[in-house]
């Protein structure tokens, strides 16, 4: 969605450490209340509705990452209207330092009003461990909590357990990084006993077309029978980055026929004509001429083939578009999901099996 | 290695929707129309781009004009190209789509033509494997449908053995109770009503449906949506238009047979309706049905007020009267504007009026349902404090706009006890980052899956019609309207207001 800012109040004010301060700023600016409590603009605020639907909660490593993720922000907040607190957190950087920066805009550019307030912090040394004690007294309360990491987590630190403690959902991008053993800690997240945090990755968001047309391949009445004796499958990958995509499908596939006591063994291969993420997907059943081969594959203009081959027919085949997903869009997936997306946590467990 | 059989499709759950359709052949009668270029196609290159047609789903167009199967396809990927809501139209989903594309030129009553259909049929059920299954779509001009129907019959190509059949009619369905009856009677000789898939598109709207959604889905306000609560409902359908082109058309149907007879009495039925126990096709269509039939008895010559426009400005532009439109006679008493007081037998609405209008060339476009409360038992504040304190008003607004808003009672901040009405609006748009697909694209896929909660029922139809033709014989027996008698671009005929105001209420400005 291209954003235009027809209406931009950026009424920006340096605070100082104090959460209260900081509180009391974010009530001004949210209702566009300045010097004088009784101007024209706290009559009109009093006549208005502010509509918010989440708390989100952005980890950022350094000032350029900052100014790229504001910017998803920004966009996601014409359509979810939202309080975004984005932490800069710097714990390796030597001298203590805790600065806030809070601001409201209100837009027009869907054609709707819509009214956000961001707090930025900016925290070095020892605070930046403890920055989830200046979070939670400003977050609106009833709202779910997003939290947000762009990026590979810092799994072990303190800033990543309290904040996935108070959080409804933690949204990460498993294509950004994640090896083997990162998927393992993402599990262990969403199994710690205590939280109830759901776990969201955009790299399982953009395998949705392939699960689609996989499953559309089993829907023919003709073809539901063959489902259930898959032999095995083969996932070919961009060499260029980590697994991860791949190992997520793979354990899609298995956690799926798990459920009805078939195990697919499933072969993943490096594929050089991709830079990186799924490129190929492969089931085949039986043998000789009643063999099959359901294939869904990339191709080049943000497509993908699915097509059916039985012994050595073509029986079908179709070709979709796959748009690209801009950050801004995986984000609003996100918001849509159900409470514990229990297919991923699933997929994830017979992924690190 | 383990193998199962299977009697579901365990890769499917998580997905949006439950399956996707069997393969089946779409059959359009009327392929050179308007409607298969402007909507039907490019509906069906949206379900495929987003993956939702399954592989095999084939097409064959039939209309008189002399194409070839490539014409037809070039013609249609010309259409798709101009009509699609997403641009641009991808190459190769568009070719790959197309090779299921394939057209018969024949005239409807050609017994000859049928034959011909049947062979191409059998041969894509052996090529694409759509084992018999067909959808037959009337997307032409009511006139033919009896001859499709009969033609059908006779060719075999509606029995029901080998694969579904439904049948697709689209709106209007007759012309009046009589026509509706006979139209019913003849599809029925052919088609049983669950085969059958009436399309008002208005229904087909995410909006209309979101309507149910509010309802539905909100505890908090079914305990007050009743008599009690309820001070009377207002059902706007309002548009700044004219009637276009279609003058002849408009010249037989009017306001009442275009839009009261199908958009506001389907409004009416869901604003009215009891919560469904499910939203099965037949559950839901029963309730809408429940409150068609307890419809009081309409007076007409009291409760029901009829207009036509004359010149005027709408949005800064002159504009000619009816009567002076192409293909309207100039000395016509065809109604452009009703308004209709109605009042619903039941425990849950009696006594309560609604208020429903439709109107064209009216100021703006508007279509929304907008439940007045009654006003609080006491206000324990000075009258100088409450001085134009207004109901609370909920409004569902259908277009443009789509959402909600409730108008309430707030304090003016200061010292002096002051109370003003303001209105909390929330906008659908702001809160859902998808865009929404055509009403077609929804309803086309129902039908392929066989769902007709959205389509309307016989006895839904036939009902509406009933009141319709009430309306229009009680009009017959009066004398001549002394139109025009609201002029373009105002909110109707003064009657209309004087309608509410008997009452002491008066009609919202949407």
């Amino acid at each position: 969605m291209e954003a235009a800012v027809n209406d931009h109040h950026d009424i920006s004010t340096a605070v100082t450490v104090d959460v209260n301060q900081i509180k009391e700023e974010l009530e001004r600016v949210r209702w566009g209340l300045h010097d004088d409590q009784y101007s024209e603009a706290a009559e009109h605020a009093a006549a208005e509705a502010r509509a918010s639907v989440l708390n989100m909660i952005t980890v950022v490593s350094d000032e350029s990452q900052l100014a790229r993720i504001k910017k998803v922000l920004d966009g996601l907040s014409i359509t979810h209207p939202s309080r975004t607190l984005i932490l800069l957190a710097q714990e390796h950087r030597s001298g203590e330092k805790l600065e806030a920066e809070v601001s409201a805009e209100t837009r027009s550019d869907s054609g709707h009003r819509v009214s956000t307030e961001q707090v930025i912090l900016h925290a070095h040394g020892e605070v930046a461990k403890h920055l989830s004690s200046v979070v939670t007294p400003l977050l609106i309360s009833e709202l779910p909590v997003m939290l947000w990491w762009p990026g590979l987590p810092n799994f072990e630190s303190q800033l990543f357990g309290e904040l996935c403690a108070l959080c409804d959902r933690l949204v990460v991008d498993t294509d950004d990084g994640f090896e083997r053993r990162h998927l393992r800690l993402l599990l262990d997240c969403a199994h710690s006993g205590a939280s109830q945090t759901s776990i969201s990755d955009f790299n399982w968001a953009r395998l949705v077309p392939w699960r689609h047309l996989t499953a559309q391949f089993f829907d023919m009445p003709d073809m539901l029978s063959r489902l259930g004796e898959i032999q095995g499958a083969v996932i070919a990958y961009g060499a260029e980055r980590p697994i991860a995509q791949a190992l997520l499908l793979a354990g899609w596939l298995k956690s799926r026929m798990g459920t009805v006591g078939v195990e697919v063994p499933v072969e993943f291969v490096e594929d050089d004509s991709h830079d990186h993420r799924v490129a190929r997907f492969d089931l085949y059943t039986g043998t000789g001429p009643d063999k099959a081969r359901f294939t869904v594959r990339r191709i080049p203009g943000g497509r993908l083939a699915a097509e059916i081959r039985i012994g050595e027919h073509d029986a079908g085949s179709r070709t979709v578009g796959v748009p690209a997903r801009t950050y801004e869009d995986l984000l609003a997936i996100q918001l849509t999901l159900p409470a514990h997306d229990v297919l991923f946590e699933e997929a994830l467990a017979a992924a690190m099996e | 290695m383990a193998q199962a059989t299977l009697e579901r499709n365990v890769l499917r759950d998580g997905l949006i929707l439950p399956r996707t359709p069997d393969p089946a052949v779409m059959v359009i009668f009327g392929a050179s129309g308007d409607l298969t270029h402007k909507k039907l196609m490019p509906a069906l290159y949206n379900l495929t781009l987003n993956r939702y047609l399954p592989s095999g789903f084939s097409v064959i167009g039939i209309a008189r004009t002399p194409w070839s199967d490539q014409e037809f396809r070039n013609e249609m990927e010309e259409a798709v190209k101009k009509n699609s809501r997403t641009q641009p139209v991808d190459h190769s989903v568009w070719h790959a789509f197309s090779q299921g594309l394939s057209y018969i030129p024949m005239a409807f009553d050609d017994s000859a033509g049928y034959q011909r259909l049947a062979k191409a049929l059998e041969q894509i059920d052996e090529e694409r494997g759509t084992n018999g299954n067909r959808l037959f779509y009337f997307a032409t001009l009511p006139a033919f449908f009896p001859v499709i129907i009969e033609q059908l019959k006779a060719s075999g190509l509606a029995r029901q053995e080998g694969g579904w059949k439904r049948v697709v009619v689209e709106k209007p369905f007759g012309h009046d109770l009589a026509s509706a009856k006979e139209l019913n009677q003849v599809i029925h000789t052919v088609f049983s009503e669950s085969q059958i898939f009436r399309i008002d598109h208005y229904l087909g709207k995410e909006t209309v449906q979101n309507v149910m959604v509010f309802r539905f889905a909100n505890g908090i306000f079914e305990p007050i949506w009743n008599r009690r609560y309820v001070d009377h409902v207002q059902i706007t359908v309002a548009e700044d238009i004219g009637i276009e082109k279609r003058g002849k058309y408009y010249e037989s149907a009017g306001a009442l047979r275009d839009i009261f007879q199908n958009h506001l009495l389907q409004l009416l039925s869901i604003a009215a309706m009891e919560a469904p126990p499910n939203f099965d096709a037949d559950t839901v269509r029963d309730e809408k049905v429940k409150v068609l039939k307890a419809i009081h008895p309409i007076d007409v010559a009291n409760d029901v007020v009829r207009g036509q426009y004359g010149p005027g400005w709408v949005a800064g532009q002159q504009v000619v009267g009816y009567s002076q439109e192409a293909d309207v006679a100039p000395n016509s008493t065809t109604e452009t504007y009703v308004a209709v007081r109605l009042m619903i037998d039941n425990w849950r609405w009696a006594d309560t009026p609604f208020y429903l209008r439709t109107g064209k060339r009216l100021p703006s476009r508007a279509s929304e349902i907008a439940i007045q409360f009654k006003n609080a038992p006491h206000l324990p504040f000075a009258k100088t404090a409450v001085q134009g304190l207004a109901p609370n008003v909920l409004v569902m607004r259908i277009q443009p706009h789509e959402g909600a808003s409730l108008k309430i009672a707030a304090k003016i901040p200061g010292p002096v006890m002051r109370i003003r009405t303001v209105n909390m609006d929330f906008f659908y748009g702001s809160s859902f980052l998808v865009e929404s697909p055509d009403a077609y694209e929804r309803l086309v896929l129902d039908c392929l899956l066989g769902d007709a909660t959205l389509f309307a029922r016989v006895d839904e139809v036939e009902r509406a019609w009933a009141l319709s033709d009430h309306i229009a014989s009680e009009w017959a027996k009066q004398p001549p309207p002394d139109f025009p008698n609201y002029a373009a671009g105002t909110w109707g005929p003064e009657a209309a207001d004087a309608l509410l105001e008997r009452e002491g209420r008066r009609w919202r400005r949407p």
